[in-house]
C-alpha cells in the first residue's frame, strides 16, 4: 500500500506539471484582458500601462510562465488581480466550505443512493424498484440547478422549512447537498441494483443460501460487498468532481465555495486566481483518484496493485 | 420542526454583540431584533475589496460609500452636497477649491481627521504601487498625471494648509470637480494603512465593519458618532446572492428586504398588482444603446446610422421586454440632468424612412453586419428584437453574444460592428455622458466604442468642461448632444428606471439615482 502511494505520488507530478502549463496558455489564447477588468467600465490607456507593467503582464510569455511557475515550485499562488489578496488564502477560506456541501452530497448519496439500490436488487421488478427507477429517472435527467431552484420553491418559499440560501448552520447545507447529490443518489440506486443483481446470481450466493445463511446476511456480508466494486469507482467520480466543480448548486444557493472563487475568477480574468485554483483542484482530483484506488483494495483484497 | 423563515437574520444577529444576543433570546423568536437589521440583497457579486483605493465597480463602490465619506456626497436625487467638507470656496479662475473640513470628525477607530488625511487619500490613490484602477477623478488635479507616471515624489496641487483646510489645485478650471469628489475612489481614508486594509477598513462612514464573509455577506453596524447623524438602525447585510431566483425566493421568504429586480423580470413583476405594490423606481442615470462602430464599413455612412435609428421600434421593445418604465433617449444626456434638451424627439420609428436613407447611401440591398452583446438575457432579449426590426429593412444582422469580458474587449479594440451596452453614470453630469461614450480622447478604452470622432463635438464638451457657470455650460452640452444624435454614432434606446422590490416594512428607502447615493441613514423598519 504504501509503495502504492509513492508511484501514485510519483506519477502525479507530470501531470500537475502539464496542468500548470495547460492553464497558462489556456488563458493567454482565451479572449479578454485581465487589465481591462481592474480598470472599470471608463478607464485611461496611461493607468492600463502601468498595471500591465506592475503585473509582468508586459513580458513575453515564457518570461511570465518562468516568473510563475517560479512563484509555484516555491509554493507561491501569488495575489489576485482583482482584490489583491493571496489566493492561497482565498483558497483556505472556500475550500473547506465546498468539502462540507460536497461530504454531505456524497454521505446522502451513500446512503439513500445504495440503500434504494440493494432494497431494489432483493425484488427486482416490486414496487420499491419501479420506485427507485422513478426517482433514478428524475435524478439523472434533471439539471441540477433546476433541481435546486425547485427545492427552493418548495422547501423555502411555501413551506418556510428551510432557509432558501446563504451558509452558515447545518439546515443551510440541506437543500444545496440534496440539489448536489440528487444525479449521485440516481446513478448509484442504478448500479447497485445492477451489481447486486450480478452478484447475487453467482456461484457463491447459492452457496451461501444453500448453507442456511440469512437473507440479511447473505445481502449485507456476501453480495453488498462484492457488488461495491463498480459503485466505489462512481462514488470517487462523482465526489472528485463535487469537490472541484459544484458551480452551479454553489451559486444557486449562495454557497460561498470554490466553485464560485473559479467562476468570479474566469469572469474577471483573474488569471493567478484561476491558475491557482485550477492547479489546487487538480491535486484534489488526483488525491481524490488515489483514496479511490486504495478503497477497491480495501473492498475486494483480490486487487492488488503490484 | 419548522424553521423562523428569517433564519438568515439570525445568522446575522449572531455576529453582534453578547447583548444583542441576550436580548434575543429575551424576546424569543427576535420579531423586536430582526427589525433592526436591514438585509439588502442587490449585489450579484462580492464587492472587489472594501480599499476605496479599489473600488471600480458598484457592489465595491456601495460598500465603500457606507464605510467612508469623500469631501462631497451625493443624495440619493443625485445632489452633490457636502459630506466631510461643509464647504468649498472656488477662485475666480475656477482653478483652485478651499475645502473647509468639517471639525471634529474622527475614524471609527477614535483618530481625529485632519486635511493632512485628504491630501495622502488622494495620493494613496494616484500611487501606482498601490494598483488603483481607477485614479481617472483625481487626474485634473495639477501634477496628478506626472506623480502617476513615477515622474514626481508628491502631487502637486494638493495642499494641507491648516489642520482643517485643503487647497486643492487644478490643471484648468473644471466645475464638476466637487462632484468627481464624491465617488468612491476619492474617500478619505485614515493616515495609518495596514496591508489588510481592503478586509479591515477604517473609515468615518455612518457604518463600520462588523464581518466580511467573502461571497456570502458584508455585515455593517451603525456608526453612533457619524457626524451627519446615526443611522436609525442598528446594522446592515449586504448579501450576495449571485442567482436572480434566488435572491426573489429570498425575498418572498421574508429574508431580505431590498432587491434589484432583474431587467428580464420586470415585465412579470409589473404584472402582478401585490408584487407592484411593493415596486420602487427612480429614474436612474442610465442610458441603452447600440453603439455603432463609425469606423467599420456601411457604418462609416452618417445615414447608414440614422436609418439603423428609424428602423428599430424602441418604444416597444422598453414597453414589452422590460416592463416601461424609461424614457426613449434622444441624446445621450438623460432628462434629469442639466443640459438635456427634453424637447428634442426621438428618432422615429420609420421603416420606410430607414429603407430610403439605406438606398440613398447606396444598400438598397442592405447589408451584413454583426451585433455583439455580453451575456446577459435582458441584453439577449432587446439584441434580438432589435435584429428582427433591421431584418424588416433588409440589414442582416448577426449575433454574437459573448461572455461580459470578451465583449468589452473586442468593442475597446473596434473589433464590434453594433454592440449593445448600457452605460451607468459615475457622477450626475452631462458631461459623464457626452465626454466618455463620444469624446475624440476616449475612442477605445476610454469607453468611446462608437469610435466617433468630430473636432466641433470634442471642442464644445472640452469648452463646457471648464466653463464657470452651469447655464453656459447646459447650453453648450445641449449643443454637443444635438450635433452628436444628428451624427448618429448610436441606436439610441432608452433611459431605464432601475426597479427596485422593498418590504411593506421597510420605510424611508429612496431608489438612489446613483448607485452610492443611498447610505441607508434615514431607513427603518416597521413592526411586521
Amino acid at each position: 500500500m504504501g509503495a502504492l502511494l509513492v508511484r501514485r505520488a510519483l506519477l502525479a507530478i507530470p501531470t500537475l506539471a502539464g496542468v500548470v502549463v495547460v492553464a497558462f496558455l489556456l488563458l493567454y489564447v482565451a479572449p479578454g484582458d485581465p487589465v481591462l477588468e481592474m480598470v472599470g467600465e471608463r478607464a485611461d490607456s496611461a493607468t492600463i500601462a502601468r498595471l500591465r507593467a506592475e503585473l509582468h503582464l508586459d513580458e513575453s510569455l515564457p518570461r511570465q510562465f518562468v516568473h510563475y511557475a517560479g512563484g509555484v515550485v516555491r509554493g507561491d499562488l501569488g495575489r489576485s488581480f482583482i482584490t489583491g489578496r493571496p489566493i492561497a488564502r482565498d483558497i483556505a477560506e472556500r475550500f473547506p466550505k465546498t468539502l462540507e456541501l460536497a461530504g454531505t452530497a456524497m454521505l446522502l448519496a451513500i446512503v439513500v443512493g445504495v440503500s434504494l439500490g440493494v432494497l431494489s436488487a432483493r425484488h427486482p421488478g416490486g414496487w420499491i424498484d419501479r420506485g427507485a427507477l422513478a426517482i433514478a429517472y428524475v435524478g439523472v435527467s434533471f439539471p441540477v440547478y433546476w433541481v435546486g431552484l425547485l427545492l427552493i420553491l418548495l422547501f423555502a418559499v411555501v413551506l418556510h422549512w428551510l432557509p432558501p440560501s446563504g451558509y452558515g448552520r447545518p439546515e443551510f447545507l440541506i437543500l444545496p447537498a440534496l440539489a448536489l447529490g440528487s444525479r449521485s443518489i440516481a446513478f448509484l440506486a442504478r448500479m447497485t441494483r445492477s451489481s447486486m443483481l450480478e452478484v447475487l446470481s453467482s456461484d457463491f450466493v447459492r452457496t451461501a443460501r444453500a448453507k442456511g445463511a440469512r437473507e440479511k446476511a447473505v445481502l449485507m456480508h456476501h453480495a453488498l460487498r462484492n457488488a461495491l466494486v463498480p459503485v466505489i469507482s462512481v462514488l470517487g467520480l462523482d465526489f472528485g468532481s463535487y469537490l472541484t466543480g459544484s458551480i452551479l448548486t454553489e451559486t444557486v444557493f449562495s454557497w460561498p465555495g470554490i466553485g464560485r472563487y473559479v467562476v468570479n475568477a474566469i469572469g474577471r480574468r483573474d488569471l493567478p486566481a484561476i491558475q491557482g485554483t485550477v492547479l489546487f483542484l487538480s491535486v484534489v482530483f488526483v488525491a481524490v483518484n488515489v483514496i479511490t484506488d486504495l478503497a477497491y483494495a480495501a473492498a475486494d483484497p483480490r486487487i492488488a496493485y503490484d | 420542526m419548522p424553521l423562523s423563515p428569517s433564519s438568515s437574520r439570525s445568522r446575522s444577529r449572531s455576529r453582534l454583540t453578547f447583548v444583542a444576543l441576550l436580548a434575543l433570546a429575551a424576546c424569543r423568536g427576535g420579531e423586536a431584533a430582526h427589525r433592526r437589521t436591514l438585509v439588502d440583497a442587490r449585489d450579484r457579486y462580492d464587492p472587489k475589496s472594501l480599499d476605496p483605493a479599489l473600488s471600480t465597480d458598484v457592489p465595491t463602490g456601495r460598500a465603500v460609500s457606507y464605510l467612508f465619506d469623500g469631501l462631497t456626497r451625493f443624495s440619493p436625487d443625485a445632489k452633490v452636497g457636502p459630506a466631510l467638507a461643509t464647504r468649498w470656496d472656488v477662485s475666480p479662475d475656477g482653478r483652485t477649491y478651499l475645502f473647509h473640513l468639517r471639525p471634529g470628525v474622527r475614524f471609527h477607530d477614535g483618530t481625529l481627521l485632519h486635511a493632512s488625511d485628504v491630501v495622502h487619500s488622494f495620493t494613496r490613490v494616484l500611487d501606482p504601487t498601490n494598483k488603483s484602477g481607477r485614479p481617472w477623478p483625481l487626474y485634473p488635479i495639477a501634477g496628478a498625471r506626472t506623480f502617476a507616471a513615477g515622474k514626481a515624489t508628491a502631487v502637486s496641487g494638493l495642499a494641507a494648509v491648516d489642520d482643517s483646510t485643503v487647497r486643492i489645485t487644478l490643471d484648468t478650471a473644471l466645475a464638476i470637480f466637487p462632484k468627481l469628489l464624491a465617488m468612491p475612489v476619492a474617500s478619505v481614508v485614515p493616515p495609518k494603512i495596514a496591508a489588510d486594509f481592503g478586509e479591515h477598513p477604517i473609515g468615518t462612514g455612518p457604518w463600520t465593519l462588523v464581518a466580511w464573509q467573502h461571497d456570502d455577506y458584508v455585515l455593517l453596524a451603525r456608526n453612533s458618532e457619524y457626524f451627519g447623524g446615526a443611522p436609525k438602525l442598528d446594522s446592515l447585510m449586504i448579501r450576495i446572492i449571485p442567482e436572480p431566483s434566488t435572491a426573489v425566493a429570498e425575498f418572498e421568504s421574508g429574508n431580505v428586504d431590498l432587491l434589484y429586480v432583474p431587467e428580464a423580470d420586470a415585465p412579470r413583476w409589473e404584472q402582478t398588482d401585490e408584487k407592484k405594490a411593493l415596486l420602487t423606481s427612480a429614474p436612474a442615470l442610465r442610458l441603452w444603446y447600440v453603439a455603432l462602430n463609425t469606423t467599420r464599413g456601411p457604418l462609416k455612412d452618417v445615414r447608414v446610422r440614422q436609418a439603423l435609428n428609424h428602423a428599430v421600434d424602441v418604444r416597444t421593445i422598453l414597453d414589452k421586454l422590460l416592463g416601461g418604465r424609461g424614457r426613449l433617449a434622444a441624446g445621450v444626456i438623460p432628462p434629469t440632468l442639466e443640459g438635456a434638451d427634453t424637447s428634442r424627439a426621438p428618432y422615429a420609428y420609420d421603416p420606410a424612412a430607414a429603407k430610403r436613407l439605406l438606398a440613398a447611401a447606396g444598400y438598397a440591398k442592405g447589408f451584413d453586419v454583426e451585433l455583439w452583446l455580453p451575456q446577459d438575457p435582458a441584453f439577449r432579449r432587446v439584441a434580438e428584437s432589435i435584429q428582427s426590426y433591421l431584418a424588416a429593412v433588409g440589414v442582416r444582422a448577426k449575433i454574437v453574444q459573448r461572455e461580459s469580458a470578451a465583449a468589452r474587449e473586442a468593442a475597446r479594440n473596434g473589433q464590434t460592428d453594433m454592440i449593445v451596452k448600457d452605460w451607468y453614470a459615475d457622477y450626475p453630469d452631462a458631461e459623464n455622458f457626452l465626454y466618455p461614450l463620444l469624446h475624440g480622447a476616449n475612442r477605445g478604452v476610454g469607453g468611446n466604442v462608437s469610435f466617433y470622432e468630430n473636432p466641433t463635438f470634442d471642442r464644445i464638451v472640452s469648452l463646457a468642461r471648464t466653463d464657470p457657470d452651469s447655464a453656459t455650460r447646459a447650453a453648450l452640452y445641449r449643443q454637443a448632444d444635438s450635433l452628436a444624435f444628428a451624427d448618429a454614432p448610436m441606436i439610441y434606446l432608452f433611459f431605464y428606471n432601475e426597479l427596485y422590490a422593498v418590504q411593506p416594512w421597510v420605510k424611508g428607502f429612496i431608489a438612489p439615482t446613483i448607485f452610492n447615493g443611498q447610505k441607508f441613514t434615514d431607513v427603518t423598519i416597521t413592526a411586521h
